[in-house]
């Protein structure tokens, strides 16, 4: 526990307080009795000052103890934040197939809040409950035994009173936070598909279902709501019963003459300042197992943080900039329970070469790319580059030596400039301009009303998808990659800006390996050689020219795009 | 669809809480449970008076019995202070139990008015606004709202009327004592006040540095292959840090004003304490004051105190949640823009009798000016089966929300049985002109539930099973373990893509409309399925006036009449030959959908 000295502080701020809060009655009980015994106003005014001076320790106290303990849950935040997000960075796609970023958003914000009430909020009303208990009892029966026996008397069956509201108020709360689920479900549904409910003029339908589940709402909070005004009732109560056995033993005991009439005030003051704690106990109970509930969960991505393994590993020779091989052998690949995506793949690209990979959707193109990044993780032995097999490759090495674009270009609310230089310290601002000079989107970029530090996404302009994979692109572009794979960058983008970037290609691609993977053909024909895949297997191969005249796959997927231009050019 | 702009959604601005307009539509919407208010109303005093009674009853405990050695009377006045404690528990129950009765039916009556609200609004509405936002209105705000009743209002009402209460007791008891009490009043206002107000900026930057952190996360998370692929970890690490830190300087900075505003408060509590001994104690060394009634004061002090602390918090809850009754009200006060024209004439019984369509000069736009349909015209004789097809999904789809005016044209006319659908009463009009969308969407229900549309359980058995069969549906519906009634969960799951859309043309076939608009799936399905859509589609589609979108070469095949929709206007029309002799875009869009150029 990185913050033991803090805790440590609070804890003793508490324990100060306490004594502080429980003086005041222990004044109050002498100043009556002093009073009662010889009433002058003499010893009054000292007696005032030592409650004022006890009423400021305790607030400079429980201060001190906010502060300290608070202030503590916060850094602890602070802290399981950023080692939550240090995992999450390690974690491959595979994770985030798995765990859609809506949940993942709710662990890091429920979870980390409900950890923070935990060690926060709910380690100062642990301690201060137990400390409340302690001194309090231990002032009691310092005053009066007995009346302490009477007056605790009533408290287990408060107390298990109180534990049983808590227990129906969250079996009661947990119902209608279902329904509400159900009926957020029916809202959105019927919202959703408003089409239909227009179409078929299902408005009534639509009404009487969601009239249901409302009426059921209803019924299930009011259940809720007759347990929960109990709440404000019940502190009354014990409090109350409190007063009332003091009044009633306590008044014998005075009386008596075994109790002073001070000793009884006070009696009052020590009894009231339970109250709270007592209702309390079973809510702060509440947020300590919820606060370790969550704990685990955040704890369970934090530990699952991958190591690469192959950390420190040589890898091929430092950038010197000489173009790479790749190489995939009898690749066979399938995604967790799926049929396999690539079937046997055998195929080279040399160093230098382009090679455009192409087939219809769902061949398998990206999938080639995704291995080759190790985004997944192939098998050994299938895939290399510069005749090295990636999965002996260091993830930091081989990431440095491939520009990979990605399908969906993804850009972050941020200027051009950051999201094309993300950082890298060697992308300075000519070679921004140069890449998405190549990427054929300079243009576009400087008739923006800022230019370069144009800030683009949620906040800022929204481009168009086209465009957004040209900015990714020079993102790739921009370091020089020795090898250079391209994953469906020209899909949004029509003819005419094809052979624009198609020309510009041809004039970065020289003495670069690139894997263009592409269904628009006509940017197929920057490469060098074709490979055409289909259902994941490698169909056909060799240079433009001679597929056309071999009248396969190839040949009839060029004749659809030639129709598909004639018919966008009618 | 392109990109639509989307409305704003009215800022985080926080507005009076009392703002007089909001104030007297709050009232209307709990005016048919005013019975219930009157009835917690009334309570209040009861309240205030069990209250006032307990320390009351103390002074009197202490004075007459305890200082005068008298245990008997002592046990009588305990037992009036039990009978008081009940009487106050019940009380106090039975008020918050009312106060929540109340919030709860306003809540549930601002649902159901503002999802029925919803229900009869435009497509275009619908574009505007996302359906997260809609929900949060829906079941959010109007939460939102009610805590304006129970927390605000009533709870404020309350409470003015309980400090009166005590203000009046501690008066009359000793007027001197209680103006020593309430000077402190001014300064406890004054202290939480300020600490309020600090606290309240501080926590609208908590909550701008929380969204900011989330959003740094979210994107993260999405963008995460970008971030491993260009290994930009400690980058963007680095980044998160920052938001992180500020975020927890800003939380640091609102529990300081937290802290310094129950210490202040509690400070001030104890110094009223000590003055009040003080005070208290000379009245009584000078034989002015009983020990009695000091302790009943020290008692109703806190009593005072409580209601005017938690004065600021109240004001801040209902300024949230005037903000919300804004939203809500602005969703109640939202007048649909496509409705029945006032006087249309019902044609209940034209249901049954094919009719003809037409789009004369249509020009439609979903924004501005950027036109999917441009001088669009064409004309679907009574029963003839028309074809749509084109290149592009865009212009095709919205025909059919013309049709059933889901939309309304920019300019032009849409014509259904020779009448505008403007001078249509709208009801009618979706009777008559039914629509088989892309995607088969069933709602969450029975399959029975999903076919049988209309409440009104004039669908026979024997129909219903006949719609069934039509639609091909009945084998693999008699194949599922509860036939009919196999429940369908949300979106997929159980019934597979084909045996949906099987499940979407028995809905039609029930609907049973005289214009009938079929958009194609265009996903592909398994040869088997094809076939079986295939043969639906074709009893579907039997004695009605029909515009399939299509997709499918055998239905485009077996239509009367084609039209080729391109660049908004249609471009060629005729028989499928005629248009395969013409060599234009339908020949080349033949050959592109066969693969193989027309012989």
């Amino acid at each position: 526990m990185r913050y033991r000295g803090r805790y440590a502080l609070g804890v003793l701020c508490l324990a100060a307080a306490t004594l502080a809060s429980l003086a005041i009655p222990f004044t109050v009980q002498r100043a009556i009795d002093a009073l009662r015994a010889d009433a002058t106003a003499a010893r009054l005014g000292s007696y005032v000052g030592v409650i004022v001076l006890l009423a400021a320790a305790n607030g400079v106290a429980r201060l001190g103890s906010r502060f300290t303990i608070i202030g503590g849950a916060q850094r602890l935040e602070y802290d399981l934040r950023n080692d939550l997000y240090a995992s999450l960075q390690t974690l491959p796609p595979r994770f985030y197939a798995k765990n859609p970023t809506g949940e993942l958003m709710s662990r890091a914000s429920s979870d980390v809040a409900a950890v923070r009430s935990l060690v926060g909020f709910g380690a100062v009303s642990l301690v201060g409950t137990v400390f409340a208990f302690a001194g309090a009892l231990v002032a009691m029966l310092a005053a009066d035994p007995w009346l302490t026996l009477w007056a605790l008397a009533p408290y287990p069956a408060l107390v298990l009173l109180a534990k049983r509201f808590n227990a129906v108020v969250n079996q009661r709360a947990q119902a209608t936070q279902e329904q509400l689920g159900v009926l957020s479900a029916r809202v959105q549904e019927y919202i959703a598909g408003m089409s239909v409910v227009r179409a078929y003029t299902l408005e009534p339908r639509a009404s009487a279902d969601f009239a249901r589940a409302n009426r059921e709402y209803l019924r299930r909070s009011l259940a809720l709501a007759r347990t929960q005004a109990s709440f404000a009732p019940l502190m009354g109560l014990i409090a109350g019963v409190g007063t009332l056995v003091l009044l009633w033993a306590g008044g014998k005991a005075v009386v008596d003459g075994r109790l002073s009439l001070g000793a009884l005030v006070a009696f009052n003051g020590y009894l009231a300042y339970l109250t709270w704690p007592t209702i309390a106990l079973g809510w702060t109970l509440s947020i300590v197992r919820r606060g370790l509930t969550s704990f685990e969960r955040i704890d369970e991505i934090i530990r699952g943080a991958q190591v690469d393994p192959v950390a420190a590993s040589p890898g091929p020779a430092r950038q010197d900039g000489r173009p790479l091989s790749v190489r995939f052998a009898d690749l066979t690949f399938a995604f967790e329970g799926r049929a396999p995506a690539l079937r046997s793949v055998s195929f080279e690209v040399a160093a230098g070469e382009t090679v455009a990979i192409v087939g219809p959707t769902g061949a398998g193109k990206s999938t080639l790319g995704l291995l080759l990044a190790r985004l997944w993780e192939p098998p050994p032995g299938t895939v290399f580059v510069g005749e090295r097999d990636v999965t002996e490759l260091a993830l930091a090495d081989l990431r440095a030596r491939l520009g990979y674009v990605p399908q969906e270009g993804f850009l972050f609310s941020r200027s051009l400039q950051d999201n094309v230089a993300l950082g890298r310290e060697e992308v300075d601002e000519p070679r921004v301009r140069a890449a998405a000079a190549t990427a054929g989107v300079a243009e576009e970029i400087e008739r923006f009303p800022a230019g370069y530090a144009t800030v683009v996404g949620e906040r800022g302009l929204t481009l168009s998808g086209g465009q957004r994979q040209r900015v990714a692109l020079a993102r790739a572009l921009v370091t020089a990659p020795p090898i250079l794979v391209l994953d469906d960058a020209f899909a949004s983008v029509d003819a005419a800006k094809e052979e624009e970037i198609a020309a510009g290609l041809r004039r970065f691609v020289a003495g670069r390996t690139v894997l263009l993977m592409t269904h628009r053909l006509r940017a197929a024909q920057v490469a060098d050689r074709v490979i055409v895949l289909a259902e994941g297997r490698v169909v056909e191969a060799g240079r433009h020219a001679e597929l056309l005249h071999a009248g396969g796959l190839y040949a009839r997927l060029w004749r659809i795009q030639q129709l598909e231009e004639e018919i966008a050019r009618a | 669809m392109p990109e639509r702009s989307r409305d704003r959604d009215p800022d985080e601005k926080l507005g009076s809480a009392f703002d007089r307009g909001l104030v007297a539509r709050l009232w209307q919407a709990a005016r048919p449970h005013r019975a219930l208010i009157a009835g917690s109303t009334l309570l209040f005093p009861l309240i205030a008076a069990a209250e006032l009674a307990q320390p009351y009853l103390l002074k009197i405990a202490i004075d007459e019995h305890i200082l005068r050695a008298d245990w008997l009377g002592l046990t009588w006045v305990a037992g009036l202070y039990a009978g008081v404690l009940a009487l106050l528990y019940a009380l106090r129950w039975l008020e918050a139990y009312l106060m929540q009765l109340t919030g709860q039916l306003v809540i549930h009556d601002l649902r159901a008015q503002s999802f029925g609200r919803l229900l009869g609004l435009e497509a275009a509405f619908f574009d505007r606004n996302p359906v997260g936002r809609l929900m949060t209105r829906v079941l959010n705000d109007t939460e939102a709202v009610s805590e304006a009743f129970t927390s605000g209002l009533f709870a404020v009402v309350a409470d003015v009327v309980t400090l009166t209460g005590v203000v009046a007791v501690m008066l009359w008891i000793d007027w001197r004592l209680a103006l020593v009490t309430f000077s402190i009043v001014p300064v406890l206002f004054v202290v939480a006040a300020y600490f309020r107000l600090r606290a309240r900026d501080a926590y609208r930057r908590v909550r701008q540095r929380l969204a900011h952190l989330n959003a740094v996360l979210q994107e993260s998370l999405q963008g995460m292959t970008v971030i491993q692929l260009f290994a930009r970890e400690r980058h963007e690490y680095a980044g998160f840090r920052r938001a992180n830190a500020e975020y927890r300087r800003a939380l640091f900075g609102s529990t300081l004003y937290e802290v310094l505003l129950y210490a202040s408060v509690e400070g001030l509590g104890s110094i009223a304490l000590a003055l009040l001994l003080w005070y208290g104690g000379s009245e009584i060394v000078a034989g002015a004051l009983s020990f009695g009634a000091l302790v009943a004061f020290i008692q109703y002090t806190n009593r005072f105190f409580l209601p005017i602390r938690d004065l600021g918090a109240k004001y801040t809850v209902m300024q949230a949640a005037m903000a919300s009754a804004e939203r809500i009200f602005g969703l109640l006060d939202q007048a649909p823009a496509i409705a029945s024209p006032a006087g249309a004439a019902s044609r209940a019984g034209v249901r049954r009798h094919a009719s003809p369509v037409e789009f004369a000069s249509v020009w439609f736009a979903y924004e501005g000016d950027d036109w999917v349909l441009r001088d669009c015209a064409f004309r679907v004789a009574p029963g003839e089966r028309v074809a749509l097809v084109g290149a592009t999904g865009e212009g095709k789809s919205t025909c059919a929300r013309l049709l059933n005016r889901a939309y309304d044209v920019a300019r032009g006319r849409v014509l259904v049985d020779g009448v505008d659908v403007r001078a249509w009463d709208l009801a009618n009009l979706r009777r008559h002109v039914g629509i088989v969308f892309q995607d088969a969407l069933l709602f969450t229900g029975t399959i029975e539930e999903n076919l049988r549309l209309h409440a009104d359980g004039a669908l026979s058995a024997a129909e219903l099973g006949r719609a069934v069969e039509t639609a091909r549906a009945a084998g693999f519906v008699a194949a599922l373990p509860q036939g009919l009634g196999q429940v369908l969960t949300e979106r997929g799951g159980n019934v597979s893509h084909g045996q949906r859309q099987l499940l979407a043309i028995a809905r039609a076939l029930v609907y049973n409309p005289a214009v009938l608009v079929l958009d194609e799936a265009t996903s592909s399905v398994d040869p088997e399925s094809e076939a079986l859509i295939r043969q639906a589609m074709a009893g579907l589609l039997k004695d009605r006036t029909s515009i399939t979108i299509a997709h499918r070469l055998s239905t485009v095949q077996n239509a009367d009449r084609i039209l080729v929709l391109h660049r908004g206007r249609i471009h060629e029309e005729g028989s499928h030959a005629d248009l395969l002799k013409l060599g234009g875009l339908y020949a080349r869009l033949w050959e592109l959908g066969t693969g193989s150029p027309p012989a």
